[in-house]
């Protein structure tokens, strides 16, 4: 059985709600009634089959090609199955995914990985502001899971977080960490202004040395046991973090001091 | 054009009719005598055996002023779990604890009422509060001004002004800010709490300003009662929601020493310390002491269970509460020489304890004050609950066994703890008319409204008799606005605009000189820009003004 693939026919100008097209909702379901169903276009609602040409039966396993930046909601509340996307993203991607795997060969607007609960998310390009944060108002974002970026990602990556683990392996922009409550977040590249901004509890551990606030102190240098197995832990991803030295040296920041102050930067000696 | 409504059994309290079946004639907006045998009909309505009460009133619902912007920012997780499509009518909005205004206008028409008032108008923010009302559709609306924390009035009482001198303030304030009452939150309390302190009792003195809660109580009711303002001084009390706080409720009640006062949302105030938590009902004490003092009147408060979001004045006693925060959010601030502001999201749960006793305390006030023209039912929207929980309120108070069904399911500690399964009290369709009706016009002193007589405006509900209270008022078959049909079987099919209801006290106008001189030293807006002309509320063509006399004086 071949995968279930949406092969985009043309950009729309307004932006598409793609969140009925999941795996555990189109289980079971005829071709002529997934291509009956009718998503929101802006303020109107269009049939899957006028925006989409649709080929195969795999509803465990559903492609979406030719995609681009106006598709949200892509794999919202995903429980089962893998979603593979080839091109860009709209917001919102992988929004309460609670298993399964997501994996988008291009780059995502804001909001992916949005108070996602568990599975595996992986972005291939770069990811936009809000990475795994929570909605607006609410006060958890990703509660579990593992989003991997290959490139980098835009401000305020893991708002909120809760747990979970975030492995960015190019560069983010500000406020990564901001608001954590806890969960690990590991970035490769550089980091920008105000890492950590606000966590009460969790991890962030860097690669380079960040430009830090001034609720961070500087707790010394420490040898920590459990970093070589959680860096072991990420020996089994499609990712750089495969593949990095196995280290247990860290300068460690608390902070930050303004919030409850239990969460820590770790920076790689 | 003429209309008429046939055969309705009329619950008119106002006008002394109870249950008869009568016709009613519109024209003009307005009820208006049987015409004459020729008189051409233009509409007829059947509502043979329907129930026909006036438009209800709401005497206590925050709908207007900075602190609902600021809840419905504060909680966008509420908004989206409650979103309302636009029709071809209405307008799209949405919120459940604290929604738009349009929404706001719509639920209350649907339910029946014509007329809303907003409790905490803080003049200094006037002109947003009545800018968002004039936005809130079909709805009568009128606010009543908030004093008693703001720094001139203390100043005034500090260097012991005469009464004379604070009735031409007050009266000054409330025309400027549009008020048709005045309302005084936590007296005081709110400008004691920018000195440092935390809590103040009826008898403790403001640390800076060396007034008393109760000092201030007196002055304004003796200033209210003076002036002639027909709704009495509208008291938000001291200690909300402090374990024992019934003390300085029946201290208040006996410091005003016979001057007509409204406690409001008395609910959070009839709290005793006995039992194992600390915590009991004082509503036996608090109706005993209503039952025997006419110049009180109350509105309950009522809690319900659910997610809501408490929205208040009293800065003191939300900061002393945001701890309870659910969600774990709030706001505090200062609003510049005048009061304060919390908000704080609250989630009543019928298994906590003290939630459970909370519901319980409003009930028995309910059921144990005996005049039903001295008691109004609120929820205190959105601080007890939002106000389409209206319904299932009347009908814990209509339906004993309902009641009783619901008591069972609550914290068995909360059941030991009240006797309202023993109050065998069930509200008639009367009560109600008068609780939500009749009363609330008298007290709000509304001319021609809340009744049904010759001449009165025809603001008008018809209800389906339903055994299931709950329903029955969840959807009046129609809903008349100033003679217009705005609802019909709970659906909005007009959308008009009501009037802003406001009281003009007389008073010496050099009082104006030195409040010139005290904007310019302190405020951040001349005096010229703090009161609020008539154009500003119907330069936008739909609102208007309705000013109604005071005691003794001229309209």
């Amino acid at each position: 059985m071949s995968a279930l693939t949406f092969t985009l026919k043309q950009r729309t100008d307004q932006r598409v709600d793609m969140s009925p097209l999941v795996c555990q909702k189109l289980s079971g379901m005829e071709p002529a009634e997934i291509a009956a169903i009718e998503l929101q276009n802006g303020k109107s609602k269009v049939r899957v089959d006028s925006l989409f040409k649709i080929s195969g039966s795999d509803s465990h396993n559903i492609q979406f090609k030719n995609s681009f930046g106006k598709l949200d909601f892509i794999g919202k509340d995903l429980t089962e199955g893998s979603i593979h996307v080839e091109g860009d993203v709209g917001a919102y991607l992988g929004m309460g995914m609670s298993a399964g795997a997501i994996d988008v060969f291009g780059n995502t607007d804001i909001y992916a990985a949005c108070e996602m609960k568990g599975g595996q998310l992986v972005i291939d390009g770069n990811a936009g502001d809000f990475l795994g944060a929570a909605m607006v108002g609410n006060k958890q974002g990703m509660k579990g899971g593992v989003v991997i970026v290959k490139g980098s990602v835009g401000d305020r990556a893991g708002d909120h977080m809760r747990r979970g683990v975030m492995l960015i392996e190019g560069d983010t922009g500000d406020y990564c960490g901001s608001r954590m409550v806890a969960g690990t977040i590991a970035v490769l590249g550089k980091t920008g202004r105000f890492p950590g901004y606000m966590m009460s509890r969790g991890t962030l551990l860097l690669w380079t040395q960040p430009q830090l606030s001034a609720s961070f102190n500087d707790c010394g240098a420490h040898t920590l046991a459990f970093l070589p197995i959680l860096l072991n832990s990420f020996k089994k991803y499609n990712s750089r973090f495969a593949e990095v030295d196995t280290f247990n040296r860290v300068q460690r920041f608390g902070g930050d001091m303004a919030e409850k102050g239990l969460g820590e930067i770790l920076v790689k000696i | 054009m003429l209309t008429k409504l046939t055969g309705g059994i009329v619950y008119d309290p106002a006008n002394g009719v109870n249950g008869k079946q009568k016709d009613i004639f519109i024209k003009d907006g307005r009820i208006i005598k049987k015409p004459g045998k020729d008189a051409r009909i233009d509409k007829e309505y059947n509502i043979k055996g329907k129930v026909v009460m006036a438009g209800a009133i709401d005497l206590h619902t925050h709908i207007g002023g900075g602190k609902g912007n600021i809840a419905r920012m504060l909680m966008p997780e509420n908004h989206r779990i409650d979103p309302v499509a636009h029709t071809d009518l209405t307008r799209a909005g949405c919120g459940h604890a604290m929604p738009s205004t349009f929404l706001t206008g719509y639920r209350y028409a649907e339910m029946g009422y014509t007329a809303a008032f907003e409790p905490a108008v803080l003049p200094i923010n006037a002109r947003q509060a009545h800018m968002e009302m004039g936005d809130v559709p079909i709805l009568d609306k009128g606010g009543y001004v908030l004093m008693g924390s703001d720094d001139y009035l203390l100043r005034m009482m500090t260097a012991n002004k005469d009464q004379q001198a604070i009735n031409d303030y007050v009266a000054w304030t409330i025309r400027a800010a549009q008020g048709v009452g005045i309302k005084v939150v936590n007296a005081g309390g709110i400008n004691a709490f920018k000195f440092n302190q935390r809590k103040l009792d009826l008898d403790e003195k403001n640390s800076y300003y060396n007034v008393t809660p109760r000092d201030i109580l007196k002055t304004l009711a003796t200033a209210v009662k003076e002036l002639g303002i027909k709704h009495p001084l509208h008291v938000h009390g001291s200690n909300l929601g402090v374990p024992g706080n019934i003390e300085t409720t029946l201290n208040s009640i006996e410091g005003v020493e016979g001057l007509p006062m409204h406690l409001t949302h008395v609910q959070f105030h009839s709290y005793g310390t006995e039992g194992d938590f600390k915590f009991s009902s004082g509503a036996a004490q608090i109706a005993e002491a209503v039952n025997k003092n006419n110049n009180i009147s109350l509105d309950v408060g009522q809690i319900m269970f659910g997610q809501t979001v408490t929205a208040s004045g009293d800065n003191m006693r939300q900061y002393a509460n945001h701890g309870f925060a659910s969600p774990n959010k709030w706001v505090c601030m200062d609003i510049e020489c005048d009061a304060g502001c919390g908000l704080v999201p609250f989630k009543y749960r019928d298994q906590n304890f003290v939630n459970a006793l909370q519901w319980a305390i409003g009930l028995e006030i309910f059921l144990l004050v005996d005049d039903p023209w001295r008691i109004f039912l609120t929820t205190d929207h959105p601080n007890g609950a939002p106000f389409t929980s209206y319904p299932h309120l009347i009908r814990l108070l209509m339906d004993k066994s309902f009641r009783n069904d619901m008591l069972a399911t609550l914290h068995p500690e909360a059941q030991k703890m009240t006797t309202l399964a023993s109050i065998d009290r069930e509200y008639s369709l009367e009560e109600i008319a008068i609780l939500t009706r009749a009363g609330a016009a008298k007290i709000t002193g509304l001319v021609g409204r809340g009744g049904l007589a010759d001449g009165d405006f025809a603001d008008i509900t018809v209800y389906t008799e339903n055994k299931d209270r709950e329903k029955m008022f969840a959807k009046p078959v129609y809903v008349f606005k100033d003679g217009e049909m705005v609802a019909k079987h709970g659906k909005i099919v007009k959308v008009t605009w009501g009037t802003t209801h406001v009281v003009r006290p007389e008073y010496d106008k050099s009082v104006e000189k030195d409040l010139e001189k005290y904007f310019n030293r302190y405020m951040t807006m001349k005096v010229g820009n703090f009161t609020i002309s008539d154009d500003e509320l119907t330069e936008d063509g739909r609102g208007s003004i309705t000013v109604h006399p005071t005691v003794g004086g001229k309209v």
